[in-house]
């Protein structure tokens, strides 16, 4: 038997982490739950987990310093499970090192895909990132980092720099929402103006060569006051 | 002088504990360093005048002045009081022979401290009435927007209470016919409820974000938490969505070419396309797909939703947005969450200081809102709400 992969559960909600155990453990994963933050990090140390689903609103600590914690000795992938209407909470978890957000309430197909992605991204970095190489294929757009080429439906589409900068930025992370300071941090330097406005124009222009109708977009998606996410490949 | 200042400072900490007028509570010392300086001021004064020109009789009529202007500074009577009696001790110590000593035994004196008491009474009761009076007409405005707030809260919860009993008798129902009898239930018969359970909860949690986003907005009218937002970018995201909700939604989405960045609170405007564009797809039985698009108009940038449905009826149309149950002739079921979901929009754009309206067209109906761009102006001052509110 192949091991299966194991996936740390911390939320303090007994009927949410029934729902995501019974669903993950019916896919396949192998499932520890935590109460609370207390016993969640110790199981996060005593098992290395493949993957933790981490609640914020936990009764004995807030989840952003879990977050922290944990970054100090691993990069294990943390998915984080928050409320609408949290905006801020969920920027500063993905700044603080939380590699992807879903927000309550969501569905088991929604967190499959969550759990994927972030898999496939911890899996790239482990055997040496050959995504960088490797085009990306969403669709009818295909862009080969190597060669600097966009193509639409096989034509070849003609961005700037920074355009090209900033769709590459999200298309090697694609699945995973990436915030307005990161890509701002990475494609105009650390010093940058954090006035994102000129990220928004440049985001409209790529858009514009893009996307058929910029307002139903298909590959790359917004998550108000939070940041944008490139559709997933295939 | 120096004993102006002992008598203050001995007696000073006696001052608190004096029963407090109306408002004097708050502000004590603002009473108090008013009073001094007014008071030093005239001793000041009186001072250069009786030395340049020996005559005391006007210096009574600068004590006269300070103390009206203290009574008409402080809050209530007392400190109009006390200043009189202070200004009666200066005048007959500093002023009147023998000079440096106190000598109430002076013809007419009695006369100068009764009419300096009576000066000093009457401006502080006309002063503190009219301050009584204009306290009073701002706590009557105060309970007025109050009630106005409670009756719109009120509106709201009948209206939810109208709406929520239904997917919830439901729920409640579906749940434990589940329960109880799912040993005589089929397959097909318990999916059937379990799809109905799942059905109505997602409605209630559109009904919940609804509510949520009520609470977005403080202090009623004017206090949305506002930042620039990419107009093309709050549509894509509320239909997403909506398609997210329900997959089966046909909806043509336009922007313009031009990108408009408008100062929004995204999360609610959001919310209003997706009860427009939901009440559109649900309820008007659209032939054709459901149309969204946005044009810009001078000074503001309108939202429309468009269906080319069966139409609200006239009467309908009036009330719409007020936030009552329709008690019409239609079906409860044609009208279920319109009543909120629409209040809950007119609240959102009138904080935005936009407008919302709806028109009959020849086939369907027309919701639109509209923003006001003032892009151009306070751009520069909107510059660190830009960042993420």
């Amino acid at each position: 038997m192949n091991t299966k992969i194991y996936i740390v559960l911390i939320e303090d909600e007994k009927n949410i982490c029934n729902f995501i155990s019974t669903t993950l453990t019916a896919q396949g994963y192998k499932v520890s739950t935590a109460p609370n933050a207390k016993v969640g990090i110790s199981l996060i140390t005593s098992g290395c987990p493949d993957l933790i689903l981490l609640d914020l609103g936990l009764p004995d600590m807030d989840g952003i310093n879990v977050i922290r914690e944990i970054r100090t000795w691993a990069s294990i992938p943390i998915i984080v499970i928050s409320a609408r209407t949290q905006e801020k909470e969920k920027v500063l978890a993905l700044d603080t090192g939380a590699d992807d957000y879903i927000t309550k309430p969501f569905g088991p197909s929604e967190l499959m895909a969550r759990i994927r992605t972030a898999l496939r991204h911890s899996n790239s970095l482990h055997t040496d990132s050959l995504l960088t190489q490797r085009p990306y294929r969403a669709g009818d757009l295909v862009i080969d980092f190597e060669k600097r080429l966009v193509t639409l439906e096989g034509a070849p589409v003609h961005l700037t720099q920074i355009e090209f900068k900033i769709v590459s930025l999200l298309a090697q992370n694609s699945g995973k929402v990436i915030t307005y300071d990161s890509i701002i941090s990475k494609v105009w330097g650390p010093y940058a103006d954090d006035n994102n406005r000129i990220l928004r124009v440049n985001m409209a222009n790529i858009r514009r060569k893009l996307e058929k109708n910029p307002a139903e977009p298909h590959y790359i998606f917004t998550e108000i006051g939070i940041g944008y996410r490139m559709a997933e490949e295939g | 002088m120096i004993h102006f200042f002992d008598f203050f400072s001995s007696k000073n900490s006696t001052f608190h504990s004096l029963p407090p007028e109306i408002s004097e509570e708050r502000r004590p010392w603002r009473n108090f360093l008013l009073t001094l300086f007014l008071l030093i001021l005239a001793t000041a004064l009186s001072f250069l005048y009786f030395n340049i020109s020996q005559n005391s009789a006007n210096v009574a009529l600068l004590y006269i002045l300070a103390l009206v202007l203290i009574a008409r500074g402080t809050d209530g009577y007392f400190w109009g009081i006390f200043a009189s009696l202070i200004g009666v001790v200066c005048v007959n110590f500093l002023f009147t022979y023998p000079y440096m000593a106190l000598n109430f035994t002076l013809a007419g004196y009695p006369v100068t401290f009764l009419g300096m008491l009576a000066i000093s009474f009457i401006t502080s009761a006309s002063t503190t009435y009219t301050k009584r009076q204009i306290q009073m007409l701002a706590e009557r405005e105060r309970l007025l927007v109050e009630a106005e707030k409670e009756k719109m809260r009120a509106n709201l919860l009948r209206a939810i209470s109208h709406d929520l009993r239904t997917p919830l008798t439901s729920i409640i129902g579906s749940g434990s016919s589940y329960l109880e009898n799912g040993a005589f239930l089929n397959e097909g018969q318990k999916k059937e409820l379990v799809r109905q359970i799942y059905e109505d909860s997602n409605w209630l949690l559109n009904m919940v974000e609804n509510l949520l986003s009520v609470t977005r907005i403080q202090d009623g009218a004017s206090n949305v938490n506002k930042s620039y937002e990419s107009v093309e970018e709050v549509v894509a995201e509320a239909v997403l969505r909506l398609k997210k909700r329900l997959p089966d939604a046909r909806i043509k989405v336009q922007v313009p070419e031009e990108l408009i960045m408008l100062p929004m609170d995204a999360i609610l405007i959001e919310q209003v396309l997706i009860n427009l564009l939901e009440n559109a797809v649900l309820h008007s039985k659209s032939q054709l797909p459901i149309s969204c698009f946005v044009v810009r108009e001078n000074d503001f940038v309108i939202f429309h939703v468009r269906d080319y449905g069966i139409g609200i009826a006239q009467e309908r149309l009036q009330t719409i947005f007020d936030g009552t149950p329709y008690t019409g002739n239609t079906s409860a079921d044609s009208s279920r969450g319109m009543g909120i979901g629409l209040s809950i929009c007119k609240t959102i754009i009138t904080a935005h200081k936009g407008q919302i309206g709806v028109s009959p067209c020849k086939q369907g109906t027309d919701f639109y809102f509209s923003l006001p761009d003032d892009t151009g102006h306070g751009e520069e001052s909107n510059a660190k709400d830009i960042k993420f509110h």
